[in-house]
């Protein structure tokens, strides 16, 4: 019987098993193959023959002389060789300048999009947490962006950024035809987005602070900022750090925006490493690259993780 | 007319069979009730009013999505219950966006998953798709007389070399891409305009333009002044479609062939070549020649509108069809948008020729610079010219050339070409006005066309395909990456990140290394079959 149920534990655990295999697993590891190989398919056509055209209840179908109608059928081979490239596209992904532009233009947006999200949102949860004419209905209204679809938002903020007669022609800003205005405006369509969901966190984090704690602090000093500073950051610093890396994993993906607003431009002034990936695999239909620049990504994302949570880990000890 | 009073033999919701041997395509409320007329004869052997050739067959056709009545989908989606009546079989068609379309393909060609029977494809596909033996030569089918009959012939030279590889048919007629000129007739013939334009510049205007250089001088002349009355804001002297990603590239390869295409009589090392030394593959792309006609258009956009670096096709021509700007160059689109009265403010005053000329061009042979006083233009294909090919992995090959070539039939062409929503782009004989082709302008007259401005928009269709001299077209494996690594650098430029110079010394670095990976010996082969190279 104990034997039994101890099957029947990994019975269960199965679907979960397979799944994991099937959908994470193996794609994982089929792309790692991809981008360790040289890629040739070939089709050879070695014949063809006459075969009879079969209605969908699998009878032929008859010409008007009673005899069957026939199609041909081209009798061919895909060939396709999978040869081992001495990670060529490993190698190949250090020396272009398109990666290297694509790492600065993800940095510079991972730094300045999250820094801004979490400073504004924290600013905003203290706007809230200290009472605010309409708070309830102001709170509904802010957290609208989250849920819209970041391709919606970069259809919206096309028409925003319009230079010619859109709402915010009026500042003269070439908002998407500048180099730099461009970056700039797809951090401003991603703070319209992403800020709300740092606000929220945070303004929970607040509210869960027990009023007890703020009035001991307050016996001790009248300065807001004091307890800011050594009574309110330290306890929400780890949510802060929660949301730091759920921003940071999300902002280092960034396409869907680039994609509706700029296609990377001008020139590739906006163009981010998950975009340009994405452009060599699905565009170019290079997809052994696309690969090696994907590993690349996860290697350094994880470095970046395993770094801070080490970090993390020492000033708690 | 004669057929329309011939009795019926048989007739069915699409198809209706005359017994004077005309055959009535007609193509539903969805498309105003058209009625396509063709013949027994030219229908094929295949097709009858009591034979249902492919009942039973499923066929799926990969086109972009335009809408049903939209640039090329459209047609498809308009002969579609026609075919299926015809032929008993059934037509899917999967629609994806222009900028995904290639990426499926290849997806299902490589992966050899046989999704798609026939395939609309641009025409700089090609490289990859010969490459690969991915499709199917269309000759014998062409003259086994079964299905719906068409030619080559009625192509000129430029565009049948890119429906066909090394004299082998693949394509079936459809599209004819290429860029011209449009410009505001009612401007450029203005007394008023024209004695100002004297006085400031110095010459008379010249109108059409024959060179770029008389262009620029046209589009700095009227570039700040309010020219149309609709609104109190200034207008532009040309508008350009920049966007990266997008069709900004085209806008440099067809103004660029006049100053880096050195004519010749025959194509060799020298002459009549524009991407790579067809000897060894080394890239033309930042020959003198090119870079300055970079740093020409960097000059032309000045008198434009400073947002079209961020502009598609659709901001671009809504520009010059809301009577903004003087020029634009661009496809055939432009000039039957020009017809559209809900889009457009400029019917009858849009005029269009070839494109200009260029006063210099770059000598690839002496390496020097030649003024000439006979500019020639330079016709181009530049875009893709869609038409459908059919994939080798098809389990069904007739049903789907039958439903392609029933799409190329003459009355099916001229039907597109009248209507311009179809996005099909005139460029076969029997488009053209008489005397140098078959069309009768009442027929563009009663689809809606001005006059005058199908008069020019045809003409210039004519002389551009029929140039003396044409822009090469890239049909080599990988063509998509060569040109986005290009499109990217020319965005870079337009934009003010890099200089002429540097944009296409980049995309000429690139362009080795894109070679040497896809290998340079395959590559030079493609591309000297490509373009007609002897040695």
């Amino acid at each position: 019987m104990i034997r039994w149920t101890g099957r029947i534990k990994f019975l269960f655990l199965l679907p979960a098993v397979l799944w994991v295999l099937s959908f994470t697993v193996f794609p994982l590891g089929y792309s790692l193959y991809l981008s360790l190989h040289e890629v040739e398919r070939k089709v050879v056509i070695t014949g063809r023959e006459k075969v009879p055209v079969l209605k969908s209840d699998g009878t032929p179908v008859l010409k008007a002389d009673g005899t069957p109608r026939t199609r041909t059928k081209v009798i061919r081979e895909l060939q396709t060789s999978f040869t081992w490239n001495n990670f060529a596209n490993y190698l190949r992904a250090f020396r272009d300048e398109e990666v290297r532009e694509a790492v600065r233009v993800t940095v510079i947006f991972t730094v300045a999009a999250v820094g801004i999200e979490i400073l504004l949102g924290l600013g905003l949860a203290w706007l809230f947490n200290r009472g605010l004419y309409a708070r309830g209905f102001l709170r509904s209204v802010m957290i609208l962006p989250i849920f819209a679809t970041p391709v919606a938002v970069g259809y919206l903020f096309f028409t925003i950024f319009y230079e010619l007669g859109g709402p915010l022609s009026w500042t003269g800003i070439p908002w998407l035809s500048d180099p730099d205005w461009a970056l700039v405006s797809i951090i401003l369509v991603d703070l319209w987005q992403w800020t709300p969901f740092c606000f929220l966190v945070f303004l929970a984090a607040l509210q869960g602070i027990p009023d007890e704690m703020i009035e001991t602090a307050q016996l001790d000093t009248n300065s807001q900022w004091e307890i800011w500073r050594y009574v309110i950051l330290p306890i929400l610093k780890p949510v802060i750090v929660i949301v730091l890396l759920l921003r940071f994993a999300e902002a280092v993906k960034l396409f869907d925006i680039i994609a509706t607003l700029t296609k990377g431009g001008p020139g590739i002034a906006t163009q981010s490493y998950s975009y340009l990936a994405f452009n060599r695999g699905f565009k170019m239909n290079d997809f052994g690259y696309a690969s090696a620049l994907a590993f690349l990504l996860l290697v350094a994302v994880m470095v970046i993780v395993t770094l801070f949570f080490r970090r993390l880990r020492t000033s708690y000890e | 007319m004669t057929a329309l009073l011939a009795g019926s033999a048989y007739a069915g919701q699409y198809v209706e069979w005359r017994d004077d041997g005309s055959v009535l395509l007609k193509l539903g409320p969805d498309y105003d009730n058209a009625v396509i007329e063709t013949s027994r004869e030219e229908l094929g052997a295949l097709f009858g009013p009591d034979q249902k050739p492919f009942e039973g067959v499923n066929i799926t056709v990969l086109t972009l999505d335009s809408g049903p009545k939209g640039g090329i989908s459209g047609p498809i989606m308009a002969l579609r219950p026609v075919w299926e009546e015809l032929s008993g079989g059934k037509l899917d068609v999967a629609l994806v966006p222009i900028t995904d379309l290639y990426a499926k393909m290849m997806l299902d060609l490589r992966q050899g998953t046989g999704l798609y029977d026939a395939i609309v494809v641009a025409a700089f596909f090609y490289g990859d798709l010969i490459a690969g033996n991915y499709i199917l030569p269309i000759d014998d089918y062409m003259a086994s007389g079964d299905f719906p009959q068409w030619s080559y012939d009625s192509m000129p030279d430029s565009l049948r070399t890119l429906y066909t590889w090394k004299g082998v048919g693949y394509g079936t007629l459809n599209d004819a891409d290429g860029q011209v000129l449009y410009y505001r007739r009612d401007l450029l013939n203005d007394p008023k305009w024209q004695a100002e334009f004297k006085q400031e510049v110095g010459y008379d205007m010249p109108v059409p333009p024959r060179t770029w250089q008389q262009l620029l001088d046209i589009a700095r002349f009227f570039d700040g002044k309010n020219f149309d009355a609709n609104d109190p804001d200034p207008d532009s002297g040309i508008v350009l479609h920049l966007k990266v990603g997008e069709q900004g590239l085209y806008h440099f390869q067809s103004l660029s062939a006049p100053f880096a295409i050195t004519p010749g009589e025959k194509l060799d090392r020298y002459h009549r070549v524009y991407w790579f030394d067809p000897t060894d593959m080394t890239p033309l792309i930042n020959s003198p020649g090119h870079v300055a006609a970079l740093e020409f258009l960097q000059e032309l956009a000045k008198t434009g509108p400073s947002a079209q670096i961020s502009w598609s096709l659709g901001e671009a021509w809504d520009y010059f069809l809301r009577g903004k700007s003087v020029f634009v160059f661009s496809w055939g689109d432009v000039g039957s948008l020009c017809q559209d009265p809900s889009r457009s403010k400029i019917q009858g005053n849009c005029a269009a020729s070839v494109l200009p000329g260029s006063d210099r061009y770059w000598d690839h042979e002496k390496q020097q610079w030649v003024e000439t006083d006979d500019p020639r233009p330079v016709g181009n294909t530049t875009g893709g010219s869609w038409h459908g090919v059919i994939s080798a992995f098809s389990e069904n090959p007739e049903a789907a050339y039958s439903f392609l070539s029933l799409m190329a039939i003459k009355p099916v062409s001229i039907w597109n070409a009248n209507n311009g929503w179809t996005g099909v782009d005139p460029g076969f004989t029997y488009q053209f006005l008489e005397p140098v082709g078959e069309a009768k302008l009442e027929d563009y007259v009663k689809a809606g066309w001005d006059p005058n401005d199908v008069q020019d928009y045809l003409k210039a269709y004519y002389e551009n395909f029929n140039a003396e001299t044409m822009l090469p077209y890239l049909r080599i494996e990988g063509t998509p990456e060569y040109w986005d690594i290009m499109d990217k650098n020319l965005s870079a430029a337009m934009s003010g990140e890099k200089t002429a110079k540097e944009a296409l010394d980049d995309t000429a670095k690139v362009w080795e290394e894109i070679t040497d990976r896809l290998g340079r010996e395959r590559i030079l082969k493609q591309y000297q079959e490509a373009i007609g190279f002897e040695g």
